[in-house]
């Protein structure tokens, strides 16, 4: 057996198992020179605020993508939560309970998929692509195709700040601690990562792989209703294309924070580190006032920059092993 | 015995065909209507506030004739709609088709199709090309973007600082408002400060007005392309503590083109300037009576019309708020 070692320094070790944090740090430089503006307290706010809505929704679909699985409804959720959240007001119900019960309703929308998956065995694309449609079908319905400018009183999560801390960003960084520390800390956490791994090892362990399914599936629409809740307090309205296309953003943020879509292998870190590093990038092509025509481009080039400069380190890593000089980190 | 069984499996076969043959005729004439009542398929989607007034103003008009509206929803999607289509022409054999393009590139076929069975092509609000249109009613986005201009720069002063919002780069709207409102700007010796591109997607349209305040702290002058846009613009502003009604010393100036309920709202509400408005609500008339036209056997002529949108502002809007096609919604 080969004997490896660990990278001598804690920097080492953490670069190589989060290695977008250097390309997020070349990004901020390379933006601040183009705009001055850019490398701003107010701006790296800004930054925080509008990656909000993104953190939470790509919060709860890494749990889903640990488990190999996908969920394209998140989007459609999202949208359906919001266009709920406006029914509720017109009937006479109070913002602030509009605005709780959102949330619940995208949990039981996620368990539903979940179940499907779990229990009719439909691979997971096909069931919330499905759902997708649902979904916003419902939501069309409800707000019958209109905009709908919602009253300042359900704005309270998206709008505000406390201590100088935008609620927004209150708001997703307490859901990303949270989600963080129960896949890291927690029996649940370590069984969602054990299931991606090796499904017939789980089953064979015991593990209840359907409840772990729907769990996770729930989790991410719980997640997709506190984003959208977030959200619409940020817009201030429901339009009929909300979040139309946002599924694909948010399995990007996951994929870009080095989360496996084979599953088991990922991190609540690194989809967060993702997410800004996506609004870092549409931050920074606005304010050099780059021409829209180019903004496709650039955006594509910046990502492919960033998920092959994620790889250096491990492929570096994976050399030194081979050599005899490092050992690969354990990525959890 | 024989004989009369293979003769009448001939009969059998020889009626089976003629049927057909009497179907076929049918299905290149439409539905068989009678001749002053027609089935009309409408396609494009409900999106915003404007398709369903366009779509409302088609149900009025057809109501008015008599007609049968057969409406199926796109949804942006230029494969569906062209699926769409040719389930309106070649199973529910409409008499003429209203179609708002998904993409303006790939209507072609769907144009060739409704050609080929002899079906009335009637585009409204967005210009389409390829094939044989009947006849096409649009707004004339690059004036209306260059009356954006005029009224923006009327109200901004000498330097403006201007931040231009735009549409998705597939829609020709989107295009001719930002050409317009640019031409408009550079005739009066003056530059846009900063362009956000939306795709029409209000985050992005938050996100980035956002951004380019942050970029252009001076900024005096906004203009939106669409009303669509407008809640995500103010919600940026007001959490810039830049949100300020006309005539406050802060006031930014806003215009933006449309007249929807939330444009109407905003003028009344004085936190815009001006809204110029697109008459959508004519497109369902004129498009219903060229339908008609054709399918008596005429050409429509002219074969084209575009509608100029005309200003709604604060100065005027005693008066032009009840033409106002989005000050008249339910």
């Amino acid at each position: 057996m080969t004997q490896t070692r660990r990278p001598a320094n804690a920097v080492s070790r953490f670069v190589i198992e989060y290695p977008l944090i250097p390309i997020g740090v070349a990004l901020i430089v390379l933006f601040s020179l183009l705009q001055p503006h850019f490398f701003s307290v107010t701006n790296l706010v800004n930054i925080l605020t509008q990656s909000s809505v993104l953190l939470i929704a790509a919060t709860g679909m890494t749990y889903v993508v640990l488990t190999a699985g996908i969920d394209l409804s998140v989007g459609a959720m999202m949208f359906l939560a919001a266009a709920l959240v406006a029914a509720l007001l017109t009937a006479g119900v109070p913002p602030v309970l509009a605005v709780i019960l959102a949330p619940l309703l995208t949990i039981i929308l996620g368990a539903f998929n979940g179940t499907l998956v779990a229990k009719a065995g439909v691979p997971a694309m096909l069931v919330t692509l499905a759902t997708l449609q649902v979904f916003r079908g419902i939501g069309g319905h409800l707000t019958e195709q209109q905009s709908i400018v919602l009253p300042a009183e359900v704005r309270f999560l998206g709008t505000g700040d406390v201590l100088g801390i935008p609620r927004a960003v209150i708001v997703a960084a307490i859901v990303v601690a949270v989600g963080s520390y129960v896949l890291r800390r927690t029996r649940f956490g370590r069984h969602v990562q054990a299931l991606g791994s090796n499904p017939n090892g789980a089953w064979n362990a015991g593990l209840p792989v359907s409840g772990l399914l729907i769990a996770v599936y729930s989790v991410a629409g719980l997640c997709a209703g506190i984003a959208a809740t977030v959200q619409i307090g940020r817009l201030g309205a429901v339009q009929p294309t909300l979040d139309l296309g946002f599924e694909l953003t948010v399995v990007t943020a996951v994929v870009l924070g080095g989360t496996s879509l084979n599953g088991g292998q990922g991190t609540v870190f690194g989809t967060a580190i993702g997410a800004i590093i996506l609004t870092v990038v549409e931050n920074g092509l606005v304010l050099s006032g780059a021409s829209p025509y180019l903004f496709d481009i650039v955006r594509g080039a910046v990502l492919l920059a960033a998920i092959v400069g994620a790889g250096i380190p491990k492929q570096l890593a994976a050399f030194l092993t081979r050599r005899g000089g490092a050992r690969a980190p354990v990525t959890s | 015995m024989k004989l009369t069984k293979t003769a009448g499996v001939v009969a059998a076969a020889a009626t089976l065909l003629l049927l057909a043959g009497c179907g076929t005729t049918q299905n290149q004439a439409g539905t068989g209507s009678s001749d002053d009542k027609l089935t009309i398929g409408v396609s494009f989607d409900l999106v915003n506030d404007i398709r369903s007034a366009e779509l409302a103003s088609i149900k009025d008009a057809a109501k008015k004739q008599g007609d049968t509206v057969e409406f199926v929803s796109a949804d942006q999607d230029a494969q569906k709609q062209a699926s769409q289509i040719q389930d309106l022409v070649q199973t529910k054999k409409v008499d003429a088709l209203i179609v708002i393009a998904a993409n303006n590139d790939q209507i072609a076929s769907s144009i060739a199709l409704a050609n080929s069975a002899k079906v009335p092509f009637i585009a409204i609000d967005r210009a389409v090309s390829g094939g044989d249109v009947t006849f096409q009613v649009t707004g004339d986005p690059v004036a209306d973007g260059k009356l954006a201009a005029k009224e923006a720069l009327a109200v901004a002063g000498d330097n403006p600082t201007i931040i231009q919002l735009v549409g998705a780069l597939t829609d020709q709207n989107a295009i001719g408002r930002r050409d317009g409102f640019t031409d408009g700007v550079k005739a009066a010796g003056k530059t846009v400060a900063a362009e956000v591109p939306t795709d029409w997607d209000p985050s992005k349209a938050l996100d980035g007005t956002s951004n380019a305040l942050q970029a252009n702290p001076k900024v005096n002058t906004i203009f939106i392309p669409s009303d669509y846009l407008l809640p995500s613009v103010q919600s940026a502003l007001q959490a810039a503590g830049k949100l300020k009604p006309v005539g406050d010393p802060g006031h930014i100036t806003i215009v933006t083109i449309d007249g929807d309920p939330n444009g109407c709202k905003a003028i009344k509400d004085k936190t815009i300037d001006s809204d110029i408005v697109t008459p959508v609500d004519s497109f369902g008339e004129q498009a219903v009576a060229a339908a008609h036209t054709a399918h008596g056997g005429k050409s429509v002529s002219p074969a084209e019309a575009q509608v100029a949108g005309f200003a709604l502002n604060q100065a005027n809007a005693s008066t032009t708020l009840s033409k106002t096609w989005g000050c008249n919604t339910k």
